[in-house]
């Protein structure tokens, strides 16, 4: 039996939205088969008021155990270092986060806000917000880089805006079936197992990536190509496995026509959203990418790409996801 | 006489942070403040950025109905770019935003609202332990397949923009994508699979066609005992258990709503401009105050800002807009108290009204007289109200009774859809111009004002539903729609006010609320009392 404490900071619910997705477990099965106690939810518990307080303030002062402590939603200083934009029963959240993650054997940072401080954080940041133990790229964050929850474990950053329901309740089940070992953690702190790939690995596209053939206009335009040439794909950029583990077990944003936007990297939202780069590949010269996949460089990509045009088959030229 | 004060925070349920503060006068509200909590200033990240920012930036404001956000964004750059909308576009925006309203059905009604139901305040009703044993959180016969089903519609959504939540898969002069043959079977058969589990076995016990053949509050009645499947039905329960434990008799708000309607006819909307909004709307829009109805027309929206925590105590229109934070330490000692801002709408004759949003409010707009041959006509809410009047029960029908409705409209849409022809046109990208989108996000009228100077967003305002709901009051003193909805609810046990909960969610707002009492006249800390004990 592990117990789980949910809360929710400077966030938009969407990671508890995405949540409620699962399917293999469902959030039903976490709790019946699984054995997992969820202590508290914002949005699922019946206890609030002077009951939910209760509850908080044992877990705060660790006379109730909290196993888990899960986390979406950044956390947010302003104005001044004192937190009062995100108020939250009586007292500032990060008052709050300060008491419980001191507490909590492991603390999840699920999604954007939470791992890196996300949307809220983009350029100028009104409200001082910040991740867990990253700001952005950079550790440290609300935490510090130092610290290690009583387990031993830095923050679990579950990234993603919003993380997909399996990558969740995955680290969920770990935990609760005794696999915290197993779970691996890159230099950000996200699962290995999740994040090694990246969102390309799987991409229905990438036989027209494999050809360097790009998809030159939206709807229709997207029977072929890929994204990543004009229309700012970041899927070979990205860690995530978002083509391996599809959404809502259907699809993904690149395979439905979507550019990828990076939403599990810490620089999301990228470039800050700045004039010119939404749905927008930054080129270097008008025609060089200036991003080229993760690893190479600019004079072996431009070496391959000249290669693989001159190989490229007719069908790469045509469409492929028809009517 | 007796005064209390109570001051709920957290709420639960709702989406967010909300602190709800009442007064009771010998055991009835008589004056309540709703404060929304959480502050992230999304507009102001939204200055100076890439025209269609919005789409990446607005969706992210609300997790449950981020796909609403997206909607109208896509339609105010279509506005302010004068773009061409392909038909198939239209339609394909149409299908996506109605299946996140169908998840949001079941699992705002299973999740979020009917807990409540199974608080042992109801204890007495001779109906309480079958309340129980459907509705209890995640053991409840009805719950745990209400709130997994309620995945199956954004499936839907994921096919055409590859995930829900949070795709940005609409763009100004269409969508992103071209959906395939088997795009469109497979999201017809997930369609009618949540039909025939959900709606019709679970939430009905009947047909969709049967369930609308209802005009009138008589035929509801008539339809509960009309068999065992309809008045076993979780509606069928519902109905019967609201009518017994009271919930037909607080709860009823100004009677005053506003719907910015949404769906568009795909012939109709080809070129998207303010004007010429309205005519081409499915769902429809308008404004219903004092038993009269008015068109809706944007120009006449304002939002106020004398308490919330942002500088000044101006009404500007959204294009005019601001959004500048002050510390909320410093916002109380100046009667500020909520992060919502109070939207107002000026109603020819009758003056600055604060307007109720949501499912009720566009049930309103369809019960309206002269509908084009496109449009929503449906006048059993007109009926409701004027033989039994608003109430808790009655909002959440309105919100249940759209799952069969918004499956009809989704069912046409995708056999309409002709796979061979554009779902995008290049837009125009004009570096100057304004637009206004607006749709119906489930829980009500959602809008963008969007100002583009030289190429970036020189201003952009939101105005969610939960913010015509929870909003405080405006310069005028005048309670937002759940403030005044509280006001006459009666609270049996101050110590454990569920009904407020009941109230507070018929509202379905995207917010997240402790209870503590003071003395009504020194404002001390009498007790802190319970919310929300469950079963």
């Amino acid at each position: 039996m592990s117990s789980v404490l949910w809360l929710q900071g400077g966030a938009c619910g969407g990671n508890t939205m995405s949540f409620l997705n699962a399917a293999e477990p469902t959030v039903i099965d976490l709790i019946s088969d699984f054995g997992l106690d969820l202590v508290w939810h914002p949005s699922l518990s019946p206890q609030e008021g002077a009951q939910a307080r209760a509850l908080l303030q044992d877990c705060a002062q660790g006379t109730r155990p909290v196993d888990i402590l899960v986390f979406e939603g950044s956390v947010i200083r302003g104005p001044d270092g004192r937190g009062t934009f995100n108020e939250f029963a009586g007292r500032p959240m990060q008052d709050w986060l300060r008491d419980l993650t001191a507490q909590a054997q492991v603390v999840v940072a699920l999604g954007d806000c939470a791992a890196w401080g996300g949307l809220p954080a983009t350029e100028p940041n009104p409200t001082d917000s910040t991740g867990l133990q990253f700001h952005r790229r950079v550790p440290g964050g609300f935490l510090g880089s130092g610290f290690r929850s009583r387990s031993g474990l830095p923050v679990v950053n579950v990234p993603g805006c919003p993380a997909h329901p399996d990558w969740i309740t995955q680290i969920l089940v770990a935990l609760a079936t005794g696999r915290a070992a197993d779970i691996e953690l890159d230099d950000l702190h996200r699962p290995k197992t999740f994040f090694t790939s990246f969102t390309h690995t799987g991409c229905s596209r990438n036989q027209y990536f494999e050809y360097k053939q790009s998809t030159l206009s939206f709807g229709d335009g997207t029977r072929q190509g890929c994204l990543f040439y004009e229309f700012g794909c970041r899927g070979p950029m990205t860690h995530s496995p978002c083509n391996r583990i599809l959404w809502n077990r259907q699809s993904s944003k690149t395979r439905a026509g979507m550019p990828c936007i990076g939403c599990t990297e810490p620089e999301f939202p990228f470039f800050d959203l700045a004039p010119g780069t939404v749905f927008r590949t930054q080129k270097v010269a008008g025609v060089i990418p200036r991003e080229v996949p993760e690893g190479s460089g600019h004079a072996t990509y431009l070496a391959q790409a000249a290669a693989s045009r001159v190989a490229a088959p007719p069908w790469s030229k045509k469409d492929m996801f028809v009517v | 006489m007796t005064t209390v004060d109570l001051n709920v925070s957290p709420m639960g349920r709702v989406e967010g942070d909300l602190d709800v503060r009442v007064t009771i006068d010998d055991g009835v509200v008589s004056s309540a403040w709703t404060s929304a909590a959480m502050f992230r200033g999304l507009e102001i990240i939204l200055r100076g950025k890439d025209p269609q920012a919005g789409l990446i930036v607005t969706p992210r404001i609300c997790g449950i109905c981020g796909g609403s956000h997206l909607y109208k964004a896509a339609y105010a750059l279509d506005v302010a770019w004068h773009t061409e909308l392909p038909p198939g576009a239209t339609l394909v925006r149409n299908i996506a935003q109605a299946c996140e309203t169908l998840q949001s059905i079941p699992r705002g009604f299973y999740a979020l609202f009917a807990i409540d139901l199974t608080h042992r305040r109801h204890a007495a009703s001779p109906l309480y332990e079958e309340a129980v044993r459907r509705f209890t959180p995640f053991t409840g016969s009805s719950y745990g397949p209400g709130v997994v089903l309620s995945a199956a519609p954004v499936e839907i959504y994921a096919i055409f923009g590859g995930q829900w939540p949070h795709s940005s898969f609409m763009v100004p002069g269409g969508v992103i994508g071209a959906p395939t043959l088997a795009d469109v079977t497979r999201a017809t058969a997930i369609l009618e699979h949540w039909r025939s589990e959900w709606l019709e076995k679970r939430w009905l016990g009947c047909s969709v066609d049967r369930w609308l053949a209802n005009r009138s509050w008589a035929d509801v009645l008539a339809w509960i005992y009309e068999n065992e499947s309809q008045h076993d039905s979780d509606c069928g329960f519902f109905l019967r258990y609201c009518l017994d434990v009271g919930l037909d008799r607080y709860g009823q708000g100004t009677g005053d709503y506003l719907a910015s309607g949404t769906y568009f006819d795909p012939e109709l909307y080809a070129r998207p401009t303010i004007e010429g909004r309205g005519a081409a709307l499915i769902s429809r829009s308008g404004v219903y105050a004092d038993g009269a109805y008015h068109p809706f027309d944007q120009a006449r929206v304002r939002e106020d800002v004398t308490h919330s925590y942002y500088r000044g105590s101006a009404a500007h229109h959204p294009f005019e807009g601001e959004t500048d934070p002050i510390d909320p330490e410093r916002g109380r000692e100046a009667g500020k108290y909520s992060w919502a801002k109070s939207p107002r709408y000026d109603v020819p004759d009758l003056g600055v009204r604060p307007l109720e949003a949501g499912p009720l409010a566009r049930r309103v707009a369809a019960a309206a007289p002269d509908a084009a041959a496109h449009q929503d006509h449906d006048p059993l809410f007109g009926d409701i109200l004027a033989t039994i009047g608003p109430s808790v029960m009655v909002r959440v029908l309105a919100r249940m009774h759209e799952a069969a409705r918004t499956y009809r409209w989704v069912r046409g849409w995708l056999d309409q859809l002709d796979l061979h022809a554009p779902f995008h046109v290049p837009a125009p990208e004009l570096a100057d111009g304004r637009g206004f989108g607006a749709t119906e996000a489930a829980r009500g009228s959602l809008a963008d004002w969007i100002v583009l100077e030289r190429g970036r967003i020189a201003n952009y305002q939101v105005i969610t539903p939960t913010a015509w709901n929870i909003g405080p009051r405006d310069g005028d003193g005048t309670p937002g729609p759940i403030e005044a909805a509280l006001v006459g609810t009666p609270v049996a046990d101050p110590s454990d006010p569920v009904e407020l909960g009941h109230v507070a969610r018929s509202f379905d707002s995207c917010l997240v609320c402790t209870v503590h009492a003071f003395d009504g006249r020194t404002g001390r800390e009498l007790s802190r009392f319970t919310l929300g004990e469950s079963a």
